[in-house]
C-alpha cells in the first residue's frame, strides 16, 4: 500500500515539476513574433489553472507588451522612469534583491540596480546565498556603471553609485534603513538568511527569475508593493 | 479537547494526506494566523467573533497537523505591537486568552491523553497578572508531555526575543560564566525562547500579506515561506496540503542550503 502511495506521490510531484517547467517555457517565449498573443493567452490560462497557483506576492508571467520598445533615447527613459517612481503611492527607500538561483547574472542584476536608481530608490542590497555577488563585487560594479551609461545616458553625474560593501571587520549595515521591500528571484521559497533582523516588516515579493528580467516585471512588483497595506500591528 | 478539535479526517482527506506523507514532511510548522478582522468584516460580525472563529480554526488546524504527523506547531497569537490596538479589542483578546487557558486547565485528562506540551513564548510580564498565572499553570502542567508540542507566541516579537537572548549572553560573560569567545550563533539559538525546538521547516502566513511581521526572524531564515491569500478563519485542510506540497517542492534545495549553512557555522564558531 505504501509503495502505491509513494508512486502516486512521485507522479504528483512530476506533474507539478512539469507544470513549473511549462510555465517557465511559456514565459520565456519571445514576446514578439507570429501569434505571440496566442502564446501569452496560453501562458495566462496555464498560470491561472495551475495546481499550487502562485501564492500572494508571486508573479507568474510577464505582462503582455513587455518588449515594446519605446522611442526617445536615454533622456526620455530617465524622465519616464523618474515619473514612474513618482506616480506610485509609495516607493521603497531600501530595496533588497535576493537571488535564489544557482547562476546569478551580473548584467541582469546591473539592470535591476540601475532601474532602482532611475525610479528613485536610494538604497539597494544585492544578496545571494553563496556570496557570489559579494566576492565579485568589482565585476558587478563594472556592469552597473556600464548599464548606467547604456540606460541613463552619458550624464551619470546625477546618479552616483556608492558601494557600501561588507567586509569581515565591519558587519553593520552602514546606517542603511531597514529594507522596505525584498524582490526574491528564483524557485526557492525562502529568504536564505538575508538580513534576518532587518526584515521584520519587509514585504517579500517573489519573481520567477532575474534572468532576462524586464523593466515591466520590475515595475509590476513595485506597483504591487505600493498597494500593500501596512497596519503596524494596529 | 477545546484546543485540539476532536475527530478524524474524512476518507478523501485521509487518502490525500497519505499521498502527501509519502514525501518529506515538515516536523515543525509555524503559522501567522492573519485575517480574523477582515473575516469578521466580510461576514458582518464583530471583530471579537472573528478572533473567536480564529481560535476554533487553530483547534481544527492542530487536529489536521496531528493527523498528518506534524508534531510541533508554533503560532503567532499576539504581538507586542498589537497592544497598540484599541483598548476594547485588546481587552477582548485578553478575555479570549483567559477563557481558553482556563478551559485548557479544566481538561487535564485530555492534555495527558494527547500528550501536548504547551509553551508560551513572549514578554509575559506585559500581560495581566491573572493571565500570566493561567499560562504558568498550563505550561507547568504539560511540561513533561512529549507526544506533540504547541508553542504559542503571546506578547511576542522576534526582535524582543533576540535582544533578550543577547542580554542573557552579555550577563553570562559579565558574571564570568561565559568567555566572550563563547558568544556565537549556536549559543544565541540556545538563549532564544525557542531553544527547545528545532527551527520551523515551514512558515505559513494567511490573508495574503507577504511579510514576517517580527515573527521568528532568526529561526525562519532558511525555512520554506508560504504566503496564502485565504483568511485564517477560512483555512482548510486543502490549504494546509498546498502549503506542505510547496514545502516538498523546496525540500531538496533547502536541505542542501541548510547543510551548507550548518557546516559554515561549525567552522566559524
Amino acid at each position: 500500500m505504501s509503495g502505491a502511495l509513494g508512486l502516486v506521490w512521485r507522479l504528483l510531484h512530476a506533474l507539478l515539476c512539469l507544470q513549473r517547467a511549462l510555465l517557465a517555457w511559456l514565459r520565456g517565449r519571445p514576446a514578439g513574433g507570429p501569434r505571440s498573443w496566442l502564446w501569452r493567452r496560453a501562458a495566462s490560462a496555464a498560470a491561472s489553472c495551475a495546481l499550487l497557483a502562485p501564492a500572494a506576492g508571486t508573479f507568474a508571467f510577464r505582462k503582455a507588451g513587455a518588449a515594446r520598445r519605446r522611442p526617445g533615447g536615454a533622456a526620455a527613459a530617465r524622465q519616464r522612469w523618474r515619473l514612474d517612481g513618482r506616480a506610485l503611492q509609495k516607493l521603497p527607500v531600501h530595496m533588497g534583491l535576493v537571488v535564489t538561483e544557482e547562476e546569478p547574472s551580473y548584467a541582469d542584476m546591473a539592470s535591476l540596480v540601475v532601474w532602482c536608481m532611475a525610479v528613485g530608490i536610494s538604497y539597494v542590497s544585492v544578496y545571494d546565498h553563496n556570496g557570489i555577488f559579494k566576492r565579485n563585487n568589482s565585476r558587478l560594479m563594472d556592469e552597473i556603471l556600464k548599464r548606467q551609461q547604456e540606460l541613463l545616458g552619458l550624464d551619470c553625474s546625477k546618479y552616483t553609485v556608492e558601494f557600501a560593501n561588507q567586509d569581515k571587520a565591519d558587519q553593520g549595515t552602514n546606517g542603511f534603513p531597514d529594507p522596505d521591500l525584498v524582490l526574491k528571484f528564483g524557485p526557492v521559497d525562502s529568504t536564505l538568511g538575508f538580513l534576518p533582523w532587518h526584515i521584520r516588516l519587509t514585504e517579500i515579493i517573489s519573481l520567477p527569475s532575474h534572468l532576462n528580467i524586464s523593466y515591466e516585471d520590475f515595475f509590476s512588483a513595485l506597483r504591487h508593493y505600493a498597494a500593500c497595506e501596512q497596519r503596524w500591528g494596529k | 479537547m477545546s484546543w485540539i478539535r476532536e475527530g478524524e479526517l474524512t476518507i478523501i482527506e485521509r487518502f490525500c494526506g497519505n499521498i502527501i506523507k509519502a514525501g518529506p514532511m515538515p516536523k515543525h510548522v509555524a503559522f501567522i494566523m492573519d485575517g480574523n478582522r477582515r473575516y469578521a468584516q466580510k461576514c458582518h460580525v464583530e471583530r471579537q467573533q472573528g478572533h473567536s472563529q480564529g481560535f476554533d480554526k487553530l483547534a481544527q488546524t492542530l487536529r489536521w497537523c496531528l493527523n498528518l504527523g506534524i508534531r510541533e506547531v508554533t503560532v503567532y497569537a499576539f504581538s507586542i505591537e498589537n497592544f497598540k490596538r484599541s483598548k476594547e479589542e485588546v481587552d477582548g483578546l485578553m478575555d479570549l486568552a483567559r477563557q481558553k487557558f482556563s478551559r485548557l486547565l479544566e481538561e487535564q485528562e485530555n492534555l495527558k491523553k494527547h500528550g501536548v506540551c504547551i509553551r508560551v513564548l513572549g514578554d509575559l510580564p506585559l500581560l495581566p497578572l491573572d493571565i500570566q498565572e493561567l499560562i504558568a499553570q498550563a505550561v507547568l502542567a504539560t511540561r513533561n508531555y512529549n507526544k506533540c508540542f504547541l508553542n504559542v507566541c503571546f506578547a511576542y516579537t522576534s526582535r524582543h526575543e533576540i535582544s533578550n537572548a543577547v542580554r542573557e549572553m552579555a550577563w553570562g560573560v559579565e558574571q564570568g560564566l561565559l568567555e566572550p569567545s563563547d558568544v556565537s550563533e549556536s549559543l544565541l539559538d540556545k538563549c532564544l525562547y525557542t531553544s527547545n525546538s528545532p527551527d520551523p521547516d515551514l512558515l505559513i502566513r494567511t490573508s495574503g500579506e507577504v511579510r514576517l511581521s517580527d515573527f521568528l526572524l532568526w529561526q525562519t531564515s532558511h525555512s520554506c515561506l508560504v504566503f496564502q491569500s485565504v483568511l485564517w478563519p477560512e483555512y482548510s485542510f486543502w490549504n494546509l496540503c498546498e502549503a506542505i506540497l510547496r514545502f516538498q517542492m523546496n525540500y531538496s534545495a533547502l536541505q542542501h542550503l541548510r547543510m551548507w549553512t550548518d557546516s559554515y557555522s561549525f567552522w566559524n564558531n
